[in-house]
């Protein structure tokens, strides 16, 4: 293992994150889930579920001992999408949740996430609250009377397409030929399940779930897309391909003629369907997603309040508005959630509003994108020397006076058709850069900060 | 200011402890890592008891095993003899048994055992304690991890068909023996019906034989606790009444008059049994009664005594190449040919079968017995008190033989004494045995005049 995997592991606000083994173990997933089991206060059971990797078995052993220790009834749904395990949280009134999974890390990371009752993501507060539990390491563990006792439950996932098929008409998705990279992840239990139901047409790859490696990284980018997903499109005659990371709360595109679509697209793409059909007029993303949104925004009178980076801001921010306010959530990294599924991210929901865009304008997916202005985003990051960030967001902000700023998370600063973003990552040691224009991609403004950021 | 509580013990017998504040899965968690670490990864069976906490604290040592490396065999819950016997047979690194024995049930506990099955030999547990407190654990990483394999009916098969073999089983068939079992809604509860009733062709009577249900009784099997069997085999007119500990490894006996045998005789009559069945010395513990030796004399075998507890007999055993051996007061029979572990079934088989051989009843059985006088009891125990009060008793009986290897005993001409610290709680244990009942008061009274 490289010094890198050494220092992985990350216990944050965002929760536990590491290479097992060498940096997440059994004792950290054994504590931070009895913090859990601990700071849940409402009444009920506690769901749990796991992505396709192979620690997962053992994250899930030490997952259940904590919260039956706790005195609470956990309920295994085993290998399941995320957003399944927050369906069932909803739908069987449990108290919250656990979903054991590193969605795009590649498989020698795990991790956990934490949700509350009706399957939310834990706000900012909470998620500190349950930090200083864990840092206290006073649990409230049963007496031997009240110990809790694990149940399993198969069958969620019928019962989450069930509630899918509410939104969406799955019969009419059999007009598409869709292309599926699973990355070997819950997706594919999803879809297979799709198939036989509703005789959909999705062709899935990377679709076994059991014992095997990560065909590759299961991340949602342009550039995964382009691996395995893109060259296959043409010759499979497919109308639309889709990647998902590995527990499906992402997705990722690639379009008739097989071009990887920009992760910076499905938020917009979304936006643009659920916007007209909508009374919720907002939409809520961070400081480093596209501006296309905006722009997509306008077209439909909609708003955009942007929030710092991380799941909790976005819920933080949810919750100053009425939900029927908000039209829908999302970043540029292909994670989005909609008021209809309870603002949930979610890559087999998200795919579904976009197959069922282009029928209902019988246009093509790389149609639809010719329609939208262009915008070239770029990304780096650099790594962190954390004492030297204050001076460096302090120089930038000088430097570029002649925009206009915004610190909530790092520094943002816009000029009319052109912006950039440096932030400091909340699950990895390094500093992001990304850097957008209309048009051709801001090169020498990208180049110029990088520089600057790397001699911070 | 007094000393907080602490319900835990960490020692060369494992974890002990009263679950909830002490014995919490991270400490399960890690124990188990410590262990998987120490057996080097492979596989490693994991059974349990019934207590509410087993299921609990399964899945922490789940996942420490896991987190080491090792592939875990999930046997649920079954008799800690047959957890044995199964990591034994089935080419396992190891094995973890979750239960705490005859203890109440909020306690629980981890025993462990090596690829024999056997409980490690102190140096080894020394070792293992060792690596438990330094952390020094095997981290697999992702691509080392294994799963959680499912056994349920492979371990039982085999530790009734161990058994079987060393005992008359058509005879016992032939009986149809009315028997009557108190399993303690323990780990018996899944297994000792069954194998009573199909493998022994028994008529049953059960009373506690539901493992979903808290221990109706008192865990530890005995005069004072078998009450409810004691009716039950009175009133169903049953041959004899079998009792067992919540883990199974236990054996308690109720005669066809509803009489609790003590727990001496019963092991006295399963080694007679032995004896006549297997060449071998006999090994008991300090405690157990002389019953033992006129017995062993009697089938021309020596008799060799040990420490207090049940690893402590079984090295013993190992050591000697014994044929049986035991501990009288706890209800413990160990016979190596079945397996080097304390055997409830191995009791009840042996038992069933004097029965068949001699047409005799268990009251007539035990009546023949050697008769001896017995007295068991507990003192407060205080650190640093120990050593005056063994002096003051080397001195009241001069004359005594003295064995100083756990705590002290005096033999004597009329009987025996043995005062010694407890391994699990803070007491004195006190025992006596005379040939007559007033030989016994007189040396129990004695004792406890040196204890005031």
């Amino acid at each position: 293992m490289s010094s890198r995997a050494k220092k992985s592991l990350r216990i944050s606000h965002v929760g536990l994150r590491g290479v097992v083994g060498s940096g997440l173990t059994a004792a950290h997933v054994v504590d931070f889930s009895s913090a859990f089991g601990t700071f849940l206060e409402a009444p009920g059971p506690v769901v749990v579920g796991r992505d396709t990797r192979a620690s997962g078995a053992m994250l899930r052993e030490g997952v259940v001992s904590a919260l039956l220790a706790c005195g609470r009834e956990a309920v295994d749904l085993g290998i399941v999408p995320t957003p399944v395990i927050q369906h069932a949280i909803r739908r069987l009134g449990a108290a919250g949740g656990i979903s054991i999974g590193a969605s795009h890390n590649g498989e020698e990371w795990n991790a956990l996430k934490f949700f509350g009752a009706e399957g939310t993501y834990l706000s900012t507060a909470e998620a500190g609250e349950l930090l200083d539990i864990y840092h206290l390491r006073q649990f409230g563990f049963a007496e031997w009377t009240g110990i809790g006792k694990l149940r399993l439950e198969t069958g969620a996932i019928d019962l989450y397409l069930d509630a899918l098929a509410e939104v969406y008409d799955f019969s009419a998705m059999r007009d598409f030929r869709v292309l599926a990279d699973c990355c070997n992840g819950t997706s594919a239990l999803i879809l297979h399940r799709v198939n036989e139901r509703f005789q959909t047409d999705f062709i899935l790859i990377n679709e076994r779930t059991e014992g095997v490696r990560f065909a590759h990284e299961p991340s949602t980018t342009q550039a995964t897309v382009a691996l395995q997903l893109s060259p296959l499109m043409k010759p499979l005659q497919a109308d639309a391909g889709f990647l998902f990371d590995a527990d499906s709360d992402r997705v990722a595109m690639a379009d008739e003629n097989g071009a990887p679509v920009s992760e910076e697209l499905v938020l917009p793409l979304i936006a643009d369907y659920l916007l007209p059909r909508s009374r919720g007029r907002i939409v809520i993303t961070n400081l480093s997603t596209t501006s296309l949104v905006e722009e997509i925004a306008k077209r439909h009178g909609g708003e955009v309040v942007r929030v710092p980076v991380g799941r909790h801001s976005a819920i933080d921010s949810l919750s100053f508005y009425r939900p029927e306010q908000v039209a829908l959530a999302g970043e540029g990294t292909g994670a989005v959630m909609m008021p209809q599924f309870r603002f949930v991210y979610d890559g087999i929901a998200s795919m579904l509003a976009v197959l069922s865009m282009m029928r209902e304008r019988c246009q093509s997916l790389s149609a639809i994108l010719a329609s939208y202005p262009k915008f070239s985003i770029l990304k780096a990051q650099v790594p962190l020397v954390a004492q030297r960030v204050p001076a460096l967001l302090a120089r930038l902000r000088e430097r570029y006076a002649d925009g206009s700023v915004n610190a909530i998370d790092g520094l943002r600063v816009d000029w009319p058709d052109r912006w950039f973003h440096v932030r400091v990552s909340q699950t990895e040691p390094v500093i992001r850069v990304i850097c957008e224009a209309r048009g051709e991609p801001p090169r020498d403004l990208f180049e110029e900060l990088l520089e600057q950021v790397r001699i911070a | 200011m007094a000393r907080r509580e602490h319900l835990l013990k960490i020692g060369v017998s494992g974890v002990r402890g009263v679950v909830g504040e002490f014995l919490t899965p991270a400490l399960a968690c890690a124990f188990a890592q410590a262990f998987g670490s120490y057996v080097r990864g492979g596989r490693v069976v994991v059974g349990r008891d019934t207590r509410s906490s087993g299921e609990m604290l399964q899945h922490a040592v789940n996942c420490g095993l896991l987190a080491a490396g090792c592939e875990v065999v999930d046997v649920g819950v079954l008799p800690t003899p047959t957890i044995q016997i199964y990591t034994g047979g089935t080419g396992a690194r190891g094995g973890i048994a979750l239960t705490a024995s005859h203890n109440p049930p909020e306690y629980n506990a981890l025993k462990l055992f090596n690829a024999e099955g056997l409980f490690f030999n102190r140096y080894e547990r020394g070792e293992l304690i060792d690596l438990y407190h330094q952390s020094d654990f095997q981290q697999a990483a992702s691509e080392e991890i294994r799963g959680v394999i499912c056994e349920r009916e492979v371990p039982r098969k085999l530790h009734i068909q161990r058994v079987l073999q060393h005992v008359d089983v058509e005879a016992i068939r032939k009986r149809r023996f009315r028997v009557a079992l108190d399993a303690v809604n323990g780990a018996g509860a899944v297994m000792t019906p069954g194998y009573l009733e199909e493998s022994l062709a028994c008529k049953l009577e059960a009373i506690a034989v539901d493992p979903n249900l808290p221990f109706p009784r008192e865990a530890e099997p005995g005069p004072a606790t078998l009450g409810e069997l004691s009716e039950l085999v009175v009133k169903t007119g049953s041959e004899i009444g079998f009792a067992q500990d919540p883990d199974g490894d236990r054996l308690a006996v109720v005669d066809e008059t509803g009489r609790v045998l003590d727990n001496d005789d019963v092991l006295a009559l399963a080694i007679d049994a032995a004896l006549a069945r297997v060449p071998g010395d006999v090994v008991v513990n300090l405690t157990t009664s002389s019953s033992v030796d006129e017995i062993a004399r009697h089938h021309g075998r020596r008799v060799w005594r040990t420490p207090v507890g049940e690893a402590n007999v079984v090295e013993t055993m190992q050591a000697v190449n014994a044929a049986i051996g035991g501990e009288g007061a706890n209800g413990g029979i160990v016979f190596p040919a079945v397996h080097l572990c304390r055997d409830s079934y191995t009791g009840m088989a042996f038992l069933l079968d004097r029965m068949a051989a001699t047409g005799e009843s268990i009251s007539a059985l035990s009546a023949r017995l050697p008769r001896y006088y017995r007295r068991l009891g507990k003192a407060p125990f205080e650190h640093g008190r120990l050593g005056t009060l063994m002096q003051a008793l080397e001195r009241e009986f001069p004359q005594a033989e003295k064995d100083r290897s756990d705590g002290l005993k005096l033999t004597l001409a009329e009987g025996w004494l043995h005062v010694r610290a407890s391994n699990t709680e803070r007491l004195l244990r006190l025992a006596a045995e005379a040939r007559s009942p007033e030989l016994l008061d007189t040396l129990y009274a004695r004792l406890t005049k040196l204890l005031e």
